[in-house]
Order: structure tokens, then C-alpha cells, then sequence
């Protein structure tokens, strides 16, 4: 396995690190950004489908592991994140869902299925309105991690990632 | 049959490692409250909580000066309640030794920083910086001058995690401190609430609500917070108590876990509600 292959997890140390200590300083009303889901996204789209679904487990399995989450309900999330963004892997089209606000929405995209499927397994509760639980566990966490990556599309130093 | 078993392969790898690791997180999902696993996770917690504690001691300094505010209010208004709370100590003592009370009242606080915050909608955590070592145990309580904060999950050598009040997997016995109604109290991913009241129950908003003595984890009278509203469920018998908790979770920084001792015999006995 190469070096760059193996830095994506390099990286997930640091920037759980910031999700956890730095992030919550700019919730709004308790919704906070996921830079996990930022990071995975674009490292599925870097090197492909299969591995993206293996590093979405990989980074959902530490995170449950670290932040004392269900273990599995992150892995179960981030695995499916890291294969649909994956389909955005094409070779020709690559840079292209890189480098433009296409990113941004394959974040938002992303987000949606990423707190659906972790919200199903952790908050399940059938006296709760599911639509008020989908726009407040899904779709603002969603849009906020969708704002916070257009910062990672103008970022000019992106290319060290690799 | 390989070149077969090749080509499937080829064609459809990507779907047949998505179904691997699927398989694999449920798996994980039901080993949740196996206890290697629970030890696996309190060691990879503990290692990585002393790296956030010191990140956040770098960014809490920032918050140090209008936390001193904060603190020197609550110090004055202290003061004064303990001047009267002398006093009507004096009387208490009086009383007990007539009625023959046993004195219960000393439990040991343990002062702890947040060191990290799990922001989970539904099964919100805290990471406390205090662990074994200072004789934290699951299931022990964790207030702050608020109110409380929730309670002691899991805990390695020097660090805890905590399950706030705003996590779906806690439930707490309370009690309406005015009519001396109980209930169970839950988070539900949206809302803290007193589930099930039969609808004939005295529940009034802006009634306080306090953990309650029949609860093997909080034995002791501690504010939770105050009826916001009291909404009666489809079934129209029961009623859905809504609390606004005391605690603000959101910028809390600095706790006591409450040195109780859970009673085994107690335990035993009574439902537990915290092993769900």
C-alpha cells in the first residue's frame, strides 16, 4: 500500500481532534458541521469507490470507538457515505466534482444519507415526528456541512491532502 | 466456474465489499454491551481523551474570563443561601436527632473538566477528565450548580464518558417536587420528557422536577429542571410532560460527579432502568 493511500487516516486523527474540541465552539443550537464526512468525501472521490466504502468504515468504526458512541451506527453511516460518493470517482469527471460547488453538493448529499441512516440507529422513536427529526438530525447538520466544504473548494493548499 | 467467479467478482466487487461491511458494522451494532468490547473502548477513549484535553485547555483559557463572571455571581448568590442554609441546618440537626434520623448527607464531590463534547442530536456524550483514579464509577452522577448533567457511562484510568441528559439511552426516575408525582424521564432526540403520565396526574407548568429517591443511580433530590408543557398523546390517557432541564449543556465546562455509591442490594431489587 502506498504512503497516500495510508494518509487519509493519518489525517483523521487531527481533524477528529477539531471536530471535537473546536467545532462545538460554532454550533448553531447544537448542530455542528461534520469535517469527517468533508474528508471522507473527498478521499472516495480521489481513489475510487471501494476505497472510500473501506475508509468510511474505517473512520466510522474509530469514531464510534473514540467518542463513546453505538458502536457501529457511525460505521454503518460513513460505510454507505464512502461508497455513494464513490460513484463521484470517475477518472475523466474527477477533477471536476473536486475543484467546483458540485463538491458542495455531493457533501449535502452525503450529510443526508450519512445522519438518516445514523439517526435510524441511534434515535429511533416512534412518538416523535419523523419529519421534525429528519429537518433537524438530517438536513441542517446537512446544510451546515455543505457551507463549511465550500471553504475546502477555495482552499489553496488542498493539494498537500494528497 | 473460476473464470465465472472471477468475472461476478469484477463486475460487482464494489457492491460485494459494501455488503462485507455492512454485515460487519451490525455485527459490531449488537456486540454493543459485550464487556471486551466495553474494555477495547474505554482504553481507546482514555488514549485519545488525553490529547483532547489538552487542545481543550488551550481553547477553555479563552472562555476563562467571563466564566469568572459567571462563577463570582454565582459565588455571591451561594454565599447568601448558605448563611440562611446554616441556619436552617441548626434547626434540621434538632429535628433529626428527635426523630432519630440516620445522617446520610455526605457524599463526596468530584470536580472534572469537560474535556470533549459529542454533539449527537440523539446520544449526546461528554468526556470528562477524571477516570478510576479519582474513584469514578459508571452509573455515578455528574452535576454542576445547575442542576443535573447526567451520568457516568464509561470510564478508563484518568477519563470518563458521560450520557448527558440529552441522550436517547438515559432514563431517569424523577419526581414533580410540588405533588410528589414520579415518572421517567427521557430524552427523545428532540426533547427531554416525562413519558406516559397518566393524564388524572398533578403536573402544572413551572412545577420543578427533581431526580427522585426511588431511582437507584440518583438517590438524592437534584433539580433537573422545570415543566415547559404538558401535551396529551393521541391515546388521550397519557400525557407528555415537557421539561426545560436546569443544566445548559451547550456551554457547560466545568462539573462535580457525585460520589454515590450505587447500592447492589438495591439494585437488585428495584427495576433498573439504567441498564434499560
Amino acid at each position: 500500500m502506498r504512503f497516500k493511500q495510508v494518509l487519509p487516516i493519518i489525517f483523521f486523527f487531527p481533524v477528529l481532534l477539531f471536530q471535537i474540541t473546536v467545532i462545538p465552539l460554532i454550533s448553531i443550537n447544537g448542530i455542528i458541521p461534520d469535517l469527517l464526512l468533508i474528508l471522507l468525501v473527498y478521499y472516495a472521490i480521489s481513489y475510487g469507490q471501494i476505497y472510500g466504502t473501506v475508509l468510511g468504515a474505517v473512520y466510522g468504526f474509530l469514531f464510534d470507538l473514540i467518542t463513546g458512541s453505538l458502536l457501529g451506527s457511525m460505521m454503518l453511516s460513513k460505510t454507505v457515505v464512502g461508497f455513494v460518493s464513490g460513484y463521484y470517482s470517475a477518472e475523466t469527471q474527477r477533477e471536476k466534482f473536486l475543484n467546483t460547488y458540485a463538491f458542495t453538493f455531493i457533501i449535502l448529499l452525503c450529510a443526508v444519507i450519512d445522519s438518516v441512516i445514523y439517526s435510524f440507529f441511534s434515535a429511533v422513536d416512534f412518538n416523535t415526528n419523523i419529519f421534525k427529526l429528519f429537518f433537524d438530525q438530517a438536513l441542517l447538520p446537512a446544510l451546515y456541512t455543505g457551507v463549511v466544504s465550500t471553504i475546502f473548494i477555495v482552499f489553496p493548499y488542498r493539494r498537500n491532502f494528497n | 466456474m473460476i473464470k465465472f467467479f472471477s468475472k461476478i467478482w469484477k463486475n460487482f466487487k464494489e457492491y460485494f465489499v459494501l455488503i462485507l461491511l455492512v454485515i460487519t458494522s451490525l455485527i459490531i451494532l449488537s456486540q454493543n454491551k459485550n464487556q471486551e468490547v466495553q474494555k477495547v473502548r474505554a482504553i481507546a477513549f482514555g488514549s485519545f481523551a488525553v490529547v483532547t484535553s489538552i487542545v481543550s485547555d488551550l481553547f477553555n483559557t479563552a472562555n476563562i474570563k467571563s466564566e469568572n463572571e459567571e462563577l463570582r455571581r454565582v459565588n455571591s448568590e451561594l454565599m447568601l443561601q448558605v448563611s440562611k442554609l446554616r441556619e436552617y441546618g441548626i434547626l434540621n440537626e434538632e429535628f433529626r436527632g428527635l426523630a432519630g434520623f440516620k445522617d446520610t448527607s455526605a457524599f463526596p464531590l468530584i470536580p472534572a473538566n469537560i474535556v470533549s463534547k459529542s454533539f449527537s442530536k440523539a446520544n449526546n456524550t461528554f468526556t470528562l477528565n477524571v477516570g478510576r483514579r479519582e474513584n469514578v464509577k459508571p452509573g455515578m452522577p455528574v452535576i454542576n450548580h445547575q442542576g443535573i448533567v447526567g451520568i457516568v457511562h464509561s470510564t478508563s484510568e484518568d477519563f470518563a464518558i458521560v450520557r448527558t441528559l440529552e441522550n436517547i439511552d438515559l432514563k431517569l426516575t424523577v419526581k414533580n417536587e410540588r405533588s410528589r408525582i414520579h415518572g421517567i424521564m427521557r430524552w427523545d432526540g428532540e426533547e427531554l420528557a416525562i413519558i406516559n403520565v397518566p393524564e388524572t396526574y398533578d403536573f402544572k407548568a413551572g412545577d420543578r422536577i427533581i431526580t427522585s429517591e426511588a431511582s437507584y443511580l440518583v438517590p438524592l433530590p437534584i433539580p433537573v429542571g422545570i415543566v415547559a408543557e404538558i401535551r396529551n398523546v393521541e391515546t388521550e390517557i397519557f400525557s407528555r410532560v415537557k421539561v426545560k432541564p436546569f443544566a445548559n449543556l451547550l456551554n457547560i465546562e466545568n462539573v462535580f460527579v457525585l460520589g454515590i455509591v450505587q447500592s447492589k442490594q438495591k439494585e437488585n431489587l428495584e427495576l433498573n432502568f439504567y441498564n434499560k
